[in-house]
Order: structure tokens, then sequence, then C-alpha cells
């Protein structure tokens, strides 16, 4: 008597588990896709097929794509993990240089000495496709300096959109990391560049052309004492390389810059002899209140033939201010550099700027360097100074990722180059810089 | 009760297999990969370049696969994980006779359709024909390299030539036989063959031309003394069981993109393709054929 109940209670249970069970099957299929028509259709030609369970079966797919975790792990000094569908990456690396400075004095005492000119950390990759970022940190003057961090949206190729801590899109020798400047510091008018500030940027590529815009605020870390706003800035940047193949590079660039300054309204302007070691500078405008705007502008040049380049920019900065007295600020470098080993120095056609040296023998490469440089930051009643310099340059590439650089530098200071007055002007000093640099 | 509980079962396990066998709307694009976040870059543009152009056949989403090696593909494509492959002709063939994959373009890879091997070295060395190779010394690249392995090892072998591999660039090979060895990099190859530690190199003619493979001041020394048949640069594959309509309209969006202005910038990216062309069936043949060189050169060389 008990067994038709057992069957009877069954019966209800497989009713109400097929009835519990069946939204999950029809949600099951619903979930391989968002849009509604393919929805119904799918809900329609399901009914169809549960019609015909018994009939016809169709093999089960065994596609994974969406559950594989498989990686790739290489390493040539850093880490670089890469997972199997291309859409998740880091890549953990650094570089360390390590300076050291002879200064030949003439009327300054400039500081002999040793320094680690850079201790860097960097971190980038890729998340969901579509997303890549950079962290690098610095480490140098034992304290951390936040250098690249920013986001970027990449689906859009060859557009991206960049947001946050990064360079302004002004000069090619700016934009050239620092690990594969010819030189082992940038020429006198870099002091005009607007360098990495918070910002928002847009940058599109083509076989020979480039360009990138952006809008930025001030220094991340920057803020003004007296709580007022911030400075804001466009800049922008376009070049076109009408050669671009492998060791043969002519390449054009302009770019241009505009930046309302911070409510404290004071500019300054001021660098190093084209070495870090010192803190000397000789050329410094000191503060130059009561200044509304600054305007730069940029032009670039290199060509690669070979072993041989040219490479020259022209910097010039207006900063208006209150009284509608503009000050004019300029300078230009121009450099050659030849590899008696037969190297090529690498120009990266998407970003415009320059790579990484490989040298063709283990022996490694060598390349031989100069480069003259100027600025004046004297004009009307701002006698920051101006000053020439001669540089001499030796690199020893013995890895693609060590080198060793020497450079001797001439420098010729005219007579307001007198760090805003702390100084003897007219200073003619010889420098003598070594560097060992690696990056991994 | 026992009905009820068979329809339960099948509508447990039917249902959702349903679903998943219908979710057909994933192309997946792979490649064998040495580094994968560069392929990537690559592939990307194009992938989402051939999605935007599928959705009516119910194709609105595109994977990247990269694989380790030719056997991780081939299984990838066995096993139905991967659709559509770019790849060399080497590649191509061990595909089709492992995994049954097919053909569907050739690639004009960096803007070439084909490329044969030179095989070159000092000028005035005494070396102007294969059979003066003879207890000679070649360097090529390294063991998976097409035009710098496989294709002037087979030449050698079709010339009735023994090969024999070296430790060492200055080791000497038998009298009758021709030793060579590994360096890695074209660049390689070209400093050994100008520093005279070997007596013969060989690479592709895409490298002959390329300046950072080998440098003016090198070529110029050079003299090349001898060329193989021409072979396929790049081709575009699919798994054989791949529907039809999706076949060909990945045919026909591939085709379509050498005039399309808006697929410049992908094909740029996609390894600087020119174009995308069919192959005759013969061609196709002669391309699957290579696994018999390949076999022949493994057998030859006895690794």
């Amino acid at each position: 008597m008990q067994i038709p109940q057992v069957e009877c209670a069954m019966s209800k249970l497989n009713l109400f588990l097929l009835l519990f069970l069946l939204p999950f099957s029809l949600l099951a299929a619903q979930s391989s896709d968002g849009d509604p028509t393919k929805r119904q259709h799918r809900l329609e030609s399901q009914t169809d097929h549960h019609s015909l369970l018994l009939a016809q079966s169709k093999p089960v797919s065994n596609r994974s794509v969406e559950r594989d975790y498989d990686t790739f792990t290489s390493t040539r000094g850093g880490v670089e993990i890469v997972s199997s569908d291309g859409e998740f990456s880091a890549t953990m690396g650094g570089r360390l240089l390590l300076d050291a400075a002879y200064y030949d004095e003439d009327k300054n005492s400039l500081g002999n000495g040793t320094e680690i000119r850079s201790a860097r950390l960097d971190m980038e990759g890729r998340i969901f496709a579509d997303i890549i970022y950079e962290l690098s940190v610095d480490f140098a003057d034992g304290d951390a300096d936040m250098k690249d961090a920013w986001l970027a949206y990449d689906a859009y190729h060859p557009w991206r959109f960049i947001l946050g801590h990064f360079k302004e899109p002004f000069s090619l020798e700016e934009l050239t990391s620092r690990k594969h400047l010819t030189f082992m510091e940038r020429a006198l008018p870099n002091a005009l560049v607007p360098g990495r500030n918070m910002g928002l940027g847009l940058q599109w590529h083509g076989e020979q052309v480039s360009v990138a815009a952006g809008l930025f605020g001030d220094d991340f870390n920057d803020d003004s004492d007296d709580e007022g706003d911030e400075g804001w800035g466009v800049s922008t940047r376009a070049t076109y390389a009408p050669i671009a193949s492998e060791r043969s590079v002519l390449h054009f660039g302009a770019s241009a810059a505009y930046r309302k300054l911070d409510d404290e309204e004071e500019y300054r302007v001021d660098i190093r002899p084209e070495s870090h070691l010192t803190d000397v500078r000789y050329l410094d405008a000191g503060k130059i209140k009561q200044s509304r705007t600054l305007t730069l502008v940029g032009l670039e040049t290199a060509w690669i033939y070979g072993e041989t380049s040219l490479q020259a920019e022209w910097l010039a900065s207006n900063l208006e201010r209150d009284d509608d007295t503009d000050i004019e600020f300029s300078g230009w470098y121009v450099q050659a550099s030849w590899f008696p080993t037969g190297e090529s120095r690498h120009y990266k056609h998407q970003q415009a700027r320059f790579g990484r040296v490989k040298p063709l023998s283990e022996l490694g490469a060598l390349e031989l360097a100069l480069r003259y440089s100027t600025l004046d930051l004297t004009d009307q009643d701002v006698e920051g100074g101006s000053s020439d310099q001669i540089t001499v340059g030796v690199n020893w590439y013995y890895k693609p990722q060590m080198r060793f650089m020497m450079n001797y530098s001439l420098v010729k200071n005219d007579r307001y180059a007198d760090a805003d007055g702390d100084l003897e002007n007219e200073d003619e000093p010889k420098i003598l810089q070594l560097r060992a640099q690696v990056d991994f | 009760m026992k009905i009820s509980l068979f329809c339960l079962l099948i509508l447990f396990v039917v249902a959702p297999s349903h679903a998943a066998t219908d979710q057909k709307d994933t192309l997946v694009l792979g490649k064998i990969s040495h580094n994968p976040k560069k392929h990537y870059q690559y592939l990307k543009p194009m992938a989402k370049y051939v999605i935007d152009r599928m959705a009516d056949l119910g194709i609105d989403k595109i994977k990247i696969r990269l694989a380790k090696s030719k056997e991780h593909l081939a299984d990838l494509l066995k096993q139905g994980e991967v659709d559509w492959v770019t790849e060399t002709p080497i590649a191509a063939a061990y595909l089709h006779e492992v995994a049954g994959a097919e053909i569907l373009l050739r690639k004009w890879k960096k803007g070439v359709a084909e490329y044969h091997t030179v095989f070159f070295s000092l000028s005035g060395n005494g070396i102007d024909h294969l059979q003066d190779l003879k207890g000679k010394v070649i360097a090529l690249e390294d063991p998976a390299s097409t035009s710098a392995f496989y294709a002037p090892a087979s030449e050698l072998i079709t010339q009735g030539m023994k090969l024999v591999r070296l430790n060492s660039a200055r080791d000497k090979p038998p009298a009758d036989s021709v030793g060579f060895v590994f360096s890695r990099e074209e660049i390689n190859i070209a400093t050994l063959v100008h520093k005279g530690v070997v007596d013969a190199g060989a690479f592709s003619s895409d490298d002959w031309i390329k300046e950072d493979h080998l440098p003016v001041k090198y070529r110029k020394d050079f003299k090349i003394f001898h060329r193989t048949p021409d072979l396929v640069r790049a081709l575009e594959i699919v798994r054989q069981d791949l529907e039809p309509e999706i076949r060909q309209r990945l045919t026909e969006i591939l085709l379509d993109s050498n005039d399309n202005p808006a697929a410049a910038h992908v094909l740029r990216a996609y390894q600087r393709t020119m174009k995308f062309d069919r192959l005759s069936e013969d061609q196709k043949k002669s391309v699957y054929n290579l696994r018999i060189m390949i076999k022949r050169v493994d057998q030859a060389v006895a690794w």
C-alpha cells in the first residue's frame, strides 16, 4: 500500500523539479546572449528543440575560450606575464642609472661626486582587453617620486584615450625616454617644455603621421599655498615622417602649448648645465610674478641614414604678464651621432620618438656624438641669463639593456647667467660625466 | 515515473548543452606566439574589424587565442576552440596534416606574397655553388625557422648532400658533409659569415634587404650563390569544420579589406599586410606538401 504513495510523491517531486529546472535551463540559454531579438529566437528554437529532445541531441560544445587561464611568462630581466587570450598582461621592470661627475671649475663650485640618477620601478599592463595602464615610481632621491601614472582606453586602434599623470605631447627629446637619449641629460632648451602633468589626452598615429593633444592641470603634487585654483593648459604635437624605414628616417614635428597659470600667477624657469649631479642652475629667471599665461612652440627634426643621425629642435616661450609686457625665451640644439660599429638609432614611428639601440655584435655597439645647445632666459627686465654648451658623447651599448656613457661638456655662460644673483657670472666650467645604465 | 525521471534527466543535460551548442557567437583567432604581448596588439585590430562585419551571422564576439607551440594550436583546432589562424606556410602544412586545417587565403605579410632563401658567402672565398659547401660550415637561424633552416636544409639534401650539426661554428664537418650551426638571429648569421668564422649563411630574401639583419657594410662584401624556389610568405587558415557561411564571410571580409580605406590601419597593424588573395588548388597542395620537406629534413638531420 505504501508503494503507490511513494510513486505519487515522487511523481509530484519530479514534476516540481521539472518545473523548477525548466526556467534555469531557459535562463542558461538566454544568458549567453544579451540581444533580446536573439533571445526570443533562441527561446522559440528551444521550444521546438524540446519537443524533439529524444529524436535528436546536438553534441556538447567544448569551447573553453571563456575560462582559459593559461598564461605566458617570460623575462628579459623583468617579468612579463600575458594571458593566452592576450586580454590581460603585466610587465614589471625598472631601471638603474648610476652617475659620476667631475667639474673642471672656473669661478663657482659645482661639487664633484656620484649619485643615483634614476632608480625606477615600472609596472605596465593590460586589463579586460581595452584598458592599458602604467605606473612608475623613481626612488633615486630616497623618496618616492611619481613618474607615469596613467590608464588608457585602447579599443579603437590607432586611437588612444589616456588619462592620468603623463608627459604632455611636446618635444621629441622630452618624449624620448631617458633610457634611450644619446646624451646623459637633455639639452638646455628642455627647460621650457611642460613635462608631466595630470591630464587627459588623445593620441593617433598612422604609418608616417602622428598627432597627440591633451588638456592638463598642474603636476599631481602641486598645490597652491593659498588654496587658489590650479593652472591648466592644452598642448599638442604633430609629426610627419616622409621616410620611416629601418635605418633610414626623416622626421619633422611641431608642438604647441598654452597654459593659464595658477592663482599665484608666478612663473619660474631654471636649468642645470646639462649635468644633474650639481645643484647649480646658472640659468634662472627667478620668480616672474603677475604672469597670466604661457604659450610654447617647438619645432623638431631628425634624420637617420644608417649609422649616422642628426637631430635638432627649436623651442620658444611667450609669457604674458598682467601689465601686458610679454617675456620671450628661446633656445635650440643640434646634435649628430655616428655608430662606427654599424648600428643605427631606432626610430619608433608610432610614437614618433627614439627607442632602444641593439648592438650588432657581442662586443656591443659604440656611438660617438656631438651636441651644441643654447638657451636664452633674458628678456626685458628678466635677467635669467644665456648659456651655450658643447658636449661630446661616447656611448658603449654593451647589451641592448645595458650601456655606459661618457659626456664631456664645455659651458659658456653670459653675464646674466648667475643663478638669479647667487653665483658669479660668465662662468665657463668644463664637465666630465660618466654613467652606467641598466634597465630590465 | 521512469518516463518523467528520464525526461527530467534529458532536460537537465540537454537544455543547457543546447544553449552551449547554440552559443556559436564567438569567433576565435589563433596564432603560435613567442611574443604574446606584441602579437595580441597586431591581432586585435583585425579581430575587431572582422567581427563588426559578422553580426548578421550571429557572431558578435571574437577572442584571440595564443598558443605556445604548433602542437598546442593543432589541439585547439581539433577541439574546435580556434576557428581561424594566421601563420607561416610551414605551420599551415603542419596544422593541415595534424588538425585538418585548410588554407583560406594568402596573406601578403610585410607587403610580400612570396619569398625565398638566399645562400650567401664572402665574395671571393671560392664558394660559387651548393656543391662547394662540402666540408664547409653554414650558419642557419634556429630549428623552427622556415627560410633559415628547413628551406636551405631541404635544398642541400635535394642536391644529395649530407648535413651534420656542429656544436661550434669553429668545428669542422667530415669532407663529404655540410656542417651547420644555429646562431639564433639573422644578424648573427651575417656576422659569422663576415668574420669568416663560417663559410656561408642562409636566410630569407626579406632579411637580405633588411638593414638590421644585414647591414649594408656587410652586404657589400657578400655574394648570393644560390636561391631556393619561392615560398608563400604567410597564410590565413581555418579549421576544417568551420561553418561554411562563416568561412565564406571571413573570406569576403578579408578580400574586401584590400580596397577598403577603413581597413588600412588594420592591415598595417596586421604585420603590415598589403593584401589577401586566393591560392589555386595546386598552390595549396604545394604548401601542404611542405610537410614532406620537413619530414625529410628532420629524418636527414636525425635530431
